[in-house]
């Protein structure tokens, strides 16, 4: 594992940031779970890795109703935090992620702009309707997750944009959500994952592992979905554990919402 | 002192390894050093029309482009000692065909990358059985002898070869080895019978998954010789294959067993030829670390394996006829494969009336075949196990009762014909049977359950020496040339001190190199506590001789009473007529002393192997949806012979009974159709990690070796062979339906319970 040469550089700021990301082939990195492996394996060979581990871009709060994360949180802060009723996906969730060290340096925005399409957490903010809020020179925006996921490993971000905040309504009281998987026994990845968000009057499911993006579940379900395939676990097994994984995330995050 | 022995103790290397302080073979500073980075086969089956460095050459820090011709060989054949690149003919995708070497292994690395290997695609033989069948492609066109086969072989086991197979049935030329191995009558035995089960199990190639990938570093001293420094379990038998390949005396190789981060046999001369012929070819020294997907792609994992069985029984239980057709995918391995071993071992610890076993090794397109921890063993044990567990259920009998019936004892036939040495079979089998989980298992929640196997390893034997010298402050070194894998160094402390009259804490073990050290083979085969441990017994007990020798003159008391206790000579008797080991020693090691240095020699030629068993319990809960199995409980009771150190014993019976999880449930090494691999990583080749593992309880057993050390054995191997099979009886009795393929995936164990 020896990775092709690299710059290094430290933002002191997010402008910083930003004006370093302009080099072509720049990458930012923060806590280094996703990309030191694949620059380890030369898929990746940036130019210059910009650490914006140092960046004020960390910490969860709830305030007026919404659950700001910031991007640079490790997993272990999420699987230690105690959030309002409707939320326990999260920590639920973080908590089931990699390892230990993983789980101390691994952030969660990280996790989402590397677009894994088999990424437990974006299921999560999937179902419980998460935005993020993005930064570039030009100013800011605010887009929802669902239009940032549009492949495998591809963001609809631009090259020159971090995400500053990770936006989460809190569900009304009387809710509940969960988070099941069934890991695929290397990677740990998700052959299939369910996300569930179940509200007095309504739930959202959001799935991962099964297509090009984790996706929220349409109205009329899996049936009409194309689900993806491996050498591993075919198309037919994982529609199967899908189907699975959505039922007992479902009944999970029931259960939480009558309790 | 025999009180030290059976006392549990932190391992001799367990201080400097836990925080941090052990060189391994890659940390070792050498000036001017050059790094080797390899370029390793796209295709599985190929010629090579052409290898351009041009452009490697042109990254600054690049020194060298070596193929097969630059490497000087003096005896080429087709093993990976002989031929660490490949020459004309590339024999499956990961075979190294150049090394790039370079001031930095970044710089190698970048030039690797640029290394334009021109191939000409041959057809690639990846199907094993479709290999066998007359006519069929040839995994390698061109042929040339191979000498190393029996020397491999007899690392790991000391089994006889069986006879050569009939002649009659044609086959390809890939089935370079056929054994047949049978005795009485088979026809009437089967017609005799109540019942009989047969099956086909498949197990696939399984990689030994060390810590620490393959690595040395070599070169050249002002005088010539040839320095290794390797991660390697045999320095011996390393030495002696660099000294044929590039035509060096014995003198000029010196080969040094750094500590090994874990080898389980996958460590025995693949990297040490091309860090030598680099170093050799270049004049400068030289260090090749595999990066694990190298590790992966390039080195000898475990066989694949075929194994069609047929077993029959009495109503009353007693075994009566085994019949086998047994296939090993050798990979590219022409010297050696595990068809031998697991032919010998596919009777399993019991009697049988009679017995066909036809055993082939093929050459195919994939790996090199390597010996992994009781090679051939578990793949024979999940077979006949399996069918065990059948039988007794066709039957009616409980599975145990049924073993136990049928259990060997000493001086019973061993497929020799020779009479077989002591061996706890029944001993564990009752351990488990009067286990509280066994008698539990009727009573479990429903997709959970219990189930049992047993395995055996007949245990090497080779001849080895050792030094025991005692220094002025009392202590004692301990100096063998065995590599120290599993905690043998740990157990020769134990010994020589029980031995010598010395508290283990005054012994020191120290790995010597070939230039001094005293003779051992490769550390392997479930033998080096049993030979090697038996020379330093010896060699503990000749420089208590020269103790004693020595204090019968300082105290005018007849060597013959005095005993050695804790360091102390004394008169037996009375205790305070005494001189201290150290006060000895000192009058011997200095100018105008007047007795011997306290040393000692010792050797050991055992010639009767000690077998070990192993039986286990595994409890284990299906998942129906989704097909996952969740090992909940397992037990282990393994036959010893005596347990020197039993906190190193349990961790190998834990060890071996993990590795046995990991065939049970998760490691596989696939290729696509055209050979090349498809699970080169850890992202897709599952190993059990620790949170899939679950408590695994130890039952020692303790029935001595006669001639082991204190009553040792060789105990490293035995763990891990019924392992598999035991965790694929409780699967099968859990779903109530039999997976004969391993490992048992949860996409596999889906299909099956919905076919």
């Amino acid at each position: 594992m020896i990775p092709a040469a690299t710059r290094y550089a430290r933002a002191q700021s997010l402008d910083q940031a930003l004006e370093l990301l302009g080099e072509p082939d720049a990458k930012a990195i923060a806590g280094g779970q996703s990309l030191i492996p694949v620059m380890k394996l030369r898929i990746a060979r940036p130019s210059v890795v910009v650490d914006i581990s140092r960046l004020e871009l960390h910490g969860i709060e709830e305030r007026e109703g919404t659950l700001h994360i910031g991007p640079l949180t490790t997993w272990a802060e999420l699987a230690a935090a105690s959030l309002s009723p409707g939320l326990e996906a999260i920590p639920e969730c973080a908590h089931g992620i990699g390892d230990v060290q993983v789980r101390n340096l691994g952030t969660i925005g990280g996790s989402v702009v590397h677009a894994d399409p088999a990424s437990d957490m974006p299921a999560v903010l999937l179902a419980l309707g998460a935005r993020l809020q993005v930064r570039s020179s030009d100013g800011e925006r605010e887009t929802s997750l669902e239009d940032v996921l549009v492949g495998p490993f591809t963001t609809a971000l631009g090259t020159q944009e971090l995400v500053t905040d990770i936006i989460v309504p809190v569900p009304q009281a009387g809710s509940g959500s969960a988070y099941v998987s069934v890991e695929h026994p290397a990677s740990g990845f998700a052959l299939a994952g369910a996300a569930a968000l179940v509200e007095p009057d309504r739930e959202r499911i959001a799935v991962t592992g099964v297509g090009a993006t984790p996706f929220v579940v349409p109205d009329g379900g899996l049936g009409a979905t194309e689900i993806f395939g491996d050498r591993f676990a075919s198309d037919e097994y994982r529609r199967e554990l899908a189907g699975v994984v959505v039922e007992r995330a479902r009944a999970s995050a029931r259960a939480r919402s009558a309790g | 002192m025999s009180e030290l022995i059976g006392v549990a103790r932190p391992r001799v290397d367990a201080p400097d390894k836990v925080s941090g302080s052990t060189r391994f073979a890659a940390d070792g500073y050498v000036h001017g050093l050059l790094h080797a980075r390899p370029v390793l086969a796209t295709e599985a089956h190929a010629r090579i029309r052409e290898i351009d460095p041009q452009a490697a050459l042109a990254i600054p820090g690049v020194v060298a482009v070596l193929t097969a011709a630059d490497l000087p060989i003096a005896s080429p054949g087709t093993d990976r000692t002989s031929e660490p690149l490949a020459r004309e003919e590339v024999v499956f995708a990961g075979q190294p065909v150049a090394l790039v070497i370079a001031e930095t292994e970044a710089a190698a690395q970048d030039g690797a990358e640029l290394v334009l290997v021109d191939y000409e695609a041959l057809p690639a033989v990846v199907d094993v059985e479709a290999a066998m069948a007359p006519g069929a492609a040839l995994a390698r066109t061109v042929e040339e002898s191979d000498d190393e086969a029996g020397d491999l072989e007899s690392i790991h086991a000391g089994v006889d070869h069986g006879q050569a197979d009939d002649p009659q049935e044609e086959l390809s030329g890939n089935v370079l080895d056929r054994i047949t191995r049978e005795r009485g009558d088979l026809a009437a035995a089967f017609a005799a019978s109540a019942s009989v089960v047969e099956g086909t199990f498949r197990t696939p190639w399984v990689h030994q998954a060390y810590l620490e990938p393959q690595v040395c570093t070599a070169w050249l001293e002002p005088s010539g010789t040839l320095v290794v420094s390797a991660s390697t379990q045999g320095s011996f038998v390393t030495r002696n294959g660099l000294a044929r390949v590039y035509d060096l005396p014995l003198d000029r190789i010196r080969v040094i067993a750094e500590p090994i981060g874990g080898s389980f046999g996958g460590k025995l001369s693949l990297v040490e030829p091309l860090a030598c012929g680099a170093a050799l070819a270049l004049k400068r020294p030289v260090r090749l670390t595999l990066t694990r997907s190298e590790d992966f792609a390039a080195t000898n994992p475990a066989s694949a394996q075929v194994t069609h069985l047929k077993v029959g029984a009495r109503a009353d239980g007693t075994f009566t006829a085994i019949e086998g057709r047994m296939i090993v995918d050798r990979g590219t391995n022409a010297g050696w494969g595990a068809e031998g071993i697991s032919s010998s071992l596919v009777t399993g610890p019991y009697r049988w009336e009679a017995y066909e076993i036809h055993a082939y090794g093929v050459q195919t397109n994939r790996f090199t075949f390597g010996a992994y921890r009781a090679p051939g063993a578990p793949t024979a044990a999940f077979a006949l196990e399996s069918l065990l567990d059948e039988l007794a259920s066709a039957l009616g009998l409980d599975p145990i009762e049924m073993r136990l019936r049928n259990a060997v004892v000493e001086g019973d036939p061993g497929m020799s014909g020779n009479p077989l040495p002591t061996m706890g079979a029944v001993e564990v089998l009752e351990r488990i049977r009067e286990h509280p989980l066994w008698a539990q298992r009727d009573a479990l929640p429903v997709d959970e359950a219990v189930g049992m196997a047993a395995g055996h390893w007949p245990g090497g034997t080779e001849p080895a020496a050792a030094v025991c010298r005692v220094d002025s402050d009392g202590s004692m070194t301990v100096v063998t040339s065995a590599a120290d894998m599993s905690g043998v160094n740990s157990g020769f402390a134990v010994i020589a001190a029980a031995a010598f009259g010395l508290s283990p804490d005054k012994v020191r073990v120290v790995t010597a190199d070939t230039s001094f050290g005293p003779y051992s083979g490769a550390s392997g085969g479930s033998k080096v506590t049993y030979t090697v441990g038996a020379a330093v017994l010896r060699a503990a007990e000749a420089a208590r001789e020269k103790v004693l020798n020595a204090a019968s003159q300082e105290l005018e008391i007849a060597p013959d009473d005095l005993e050695v206790v804790d360091g102390v000579v004394r008169a037996v008797g009375s205790p305070d007529r005494s001189i201290s080991v150290e006060e000895i020693a000192k009058k011997a090691l200095r100018f105008g002393g007047r007795y011997e240095p306290i040393e000692g020699h010792g050797g050991s030629a055992q010639t009767s192997g000690a077998p070990s068993v192993a039986a286990h319990l595994s409890h284990v809960r299906v998942d129906r949806e989704t097909g996952e199995v969740t090992l909940l409980r397992h037990v282990i009771a393994q036959d010893v012979g005596r347990a020197l150190n039993p906190a190193l014993v349990e961790g190998q019976m834990r060890g071996g009974a993990v590795q046995g999880m990991g065939w049970a449930l998760f490691e596989e090494l696939t290729h696509d159709e055209d050979g090349r691999l498809q699970t080169g990583s850890f992202l897709d080749y599952a190993i059990p990690t620790a949170e899939r593992v679950p408590e695994i309880e130890t039952l020692i057993v303790e029935v001595p070796a006669p001639d082991g050390p204190f009553g040792a054995k060789g105990i490293g191997e035995a763990p891990v062979v019924g392992a598999p099979a035991a965790i694929a009886n409780a699967v099968a009795a859990a779903i109530g339906t039999r997976l004969y393929e391993l490992p048992l995936t949860a996409p596999r164990v889906w299909k099956a319970l919905r076919s």
